[in-house]
This record gives structure tokens, sequence and C-alpha cells, in this order.
């Protein structure tokens, strides 16, 4: 098992293009919505669920462009894993509009990168040919 | 779009008495290698309808039934080989509906499957849990477990290839002898 992830260009950067874009729509909304002092766990699992729904949302859009599963899962991470730093982080300080998107977009490319390391890793072809 | 590649390859297997399952509005019909004669079914008759151009221009024959995969109207061992395409993410009963394939399938006869199934490796496997649930209302299940599905219809396992992730791949049984 183990191959590589979609090498066409168009995907690549569709890829790319749709978790950075959900990453920084999930730490704009989560930078506008936290406050300092909240409580941070509870924080982390509300801004993880709207990272999830944004994920979701924007899915329908983008999975027509470059796939269905291939964008769903990816933005629903990235959007939990946007969601979650952004959330915890503004519990603690202020963040600006631009320094949560910025916060958010790199979150999108950190979790589409993990993506693909675990794409490597598991797809490829399994036989059974041995066993029947 | 981006199946495409996958689906021809996996297409290109048809030899013999062909079956493809779940036609819809024939999209899949320009991924059908060329000369073929294969039998398709739908449960509906208005996807079949939008179907016919493509059915038409197709370079082969389609012949097009509306079915429904739990009933199905063949006699026993009537195809050689057996194709879905995103199919048993929708079916109501998969595994009756393979079994039921199983009965028109030939001892020998192989099976063809184009599927998204669910993932064994978490978080995905909660994130499509939790989308399963809102899809389900108009559809397809994303958490379905495909390939012990086709174990428990009694087919034998040649091949399962994961395209992405353990969730979108291609699965080739054997009706056992």
């Amino acid at each position: 098992m183990g191959g590589s992830m979609d090498s066409r260009l168009y995907f690549v950067l569709g890829d790319l293009a749709s978790n950075i874009l959900v990453g920084l729509v999930v730490g704009w909304l989560c930078s506008l919505i936290v406050g300092v002092g909240w409580h941070m766990f509870l924080t982390m699992i509300l801004t993880m669920v709207i990272g999830m729904v944004v994920g979701m949302a924007l899915w329908i859009p983008l999975g027509i462009c470059f796939g269905s599963m291939e964008v769903m899962l990816p933005t629903m991470f990235g959007g939990m894993l946007s969601g979650m730093v952004v959330g915890m982080w503004a519990t603690m300080t202020p963040l600006a509009g631009n320094e949560a998107i910025a916060i958010g977009a790199a979150c999108g490319l950190i979790a589409m990168v993990i993506i693909w390391i675990l794409n490597s890793s598991l797809r490829g072809i399994r036989s059974y040919e041995a066993e029947n | 779009m981006r199946w495409r590649p996958f689906k021809e390859e996996l297409f290109n297997h048809m030899e013999g008495r062909v079956l493809f399952l779940a036609l819809g509005t024939g999209l899949d019909i320009e991924t059908f290698p060329p000369g073929k004669t294969i039998t398709a079914i739908d449960i509906s008759p208005k996807m079949l309808e939008v179907a016919q151009p493509r059915i038409a221009s197709y370079e082969g024959e389609i012949n097009a039934h509306v079915m429904d995969v739990h009933s199905l109207e063949f006699e026993d061992d009537s195809f050689d080989q057996i194709f879905t395409s995103c199919t048993f993410c929708s079916v109501p009963d998969p595994v009756g509906g393979l079994r039921s394939l199983r009965r028109v399938l030939k001892p020998g006869g192989e099976l063809f499957m184009f599927e998204h199934t669910g993932s064994r490796y978490y978080p995905f496997k909660i994130m499509m849990d939790v989308m399963t649930q809102l899809t389900r209302r108009f559809g397809p299940e994303m958490n379905r477990t495909t390939v012990d599905n086709v174990l428990a219809a009694g087919y034998q396992l040649r091949e399962v290839n994961n395209l992405f992730l353990d969730v979108v791949k291609t699965i080739k049984a054997v009706n056992p002898a």
C-alpha cells in the first residue's frame, strides 16, 4: 500500500486553494465570535464545530470543482483545526482580523499537508488473490 | 471529473455479458470502452429518460431497463461481469442488493465497483458519521462499509485499490464457483 497523491496540477492547486480558503474563513469567523477570557476548552469545542460546519458548507461549491470526497474530508478537518487554533488563541489575546485570517489559512494548509501524508500511506492496491 | 481516469481504467475491464448498475443520467457512459454490449438498470425512469441521448451516442449497445437491484428480473447466471459506480452508498439494503447481483452473476463472474465508503480512521470516521446524518436525507450515506458488505454477500475479494485515503476506492471481487 502507499502511493502518491493526485499529481494533476488543477487538483493540487484546487486542494490547496480549498483548504486555505476554508481555514481563513473559519479563522476570521472565530476571531469575530470569541472574546478574551472565554473558557478555553468550551471555546475550543465550539470553534471546532464552527470549523466543521463551515467546511461542510463550502464543500458543496468546492467539491463540484475539485472532487466530492477529496474536498469534503480535508476542508472539514482543516476547518476544525483552524477553528480550534484561532478559537483557543482568541481566548488568550485579542486577535486582529488579518492575524486570524493568516493563522486560519496556515491551519488550512497544514491540514492539507497532513491529509497528503496520510493519503500517501493509505493509497494503493491491496491484493487478496493469495488469500483466496 | 477527478475520478474519470480511474473509472475509465476500471470500466476498461468490460468483457462479455455486462450488467451496469444504476446508470442514472448516463454520466458514466463517456468512460465506457467503445464497442461493448451492456445491460444497464436504474430504479428511476426519469433518470433513464435523461440518459437517452448519452445512450444513443455510445459507440456500442446499451440496453437500459427500469429495475430495482433488490428484485432483479434477470435469470440466474445471466452476466459475466457486473459494474457499479457510486451506487452502494445509496442502495437501501446494500448486502441484499449485492446478494441479488450475485444471483445473476455466473459462478466465477467478476464484480467491479467504484465506490466511496466510510473511513476506519479517526477523525475522518467521526466526520463521515456526522455528514451521513445530513446526506442520508437526500440520498447517499457517507459511512458505508462496502468492502465488508461485499464479503457479507458471499463474494471473494480480489483487490481493493484505495484512490483517496481509504474512502474512495475500487473493489474487484468474484462470485465463487
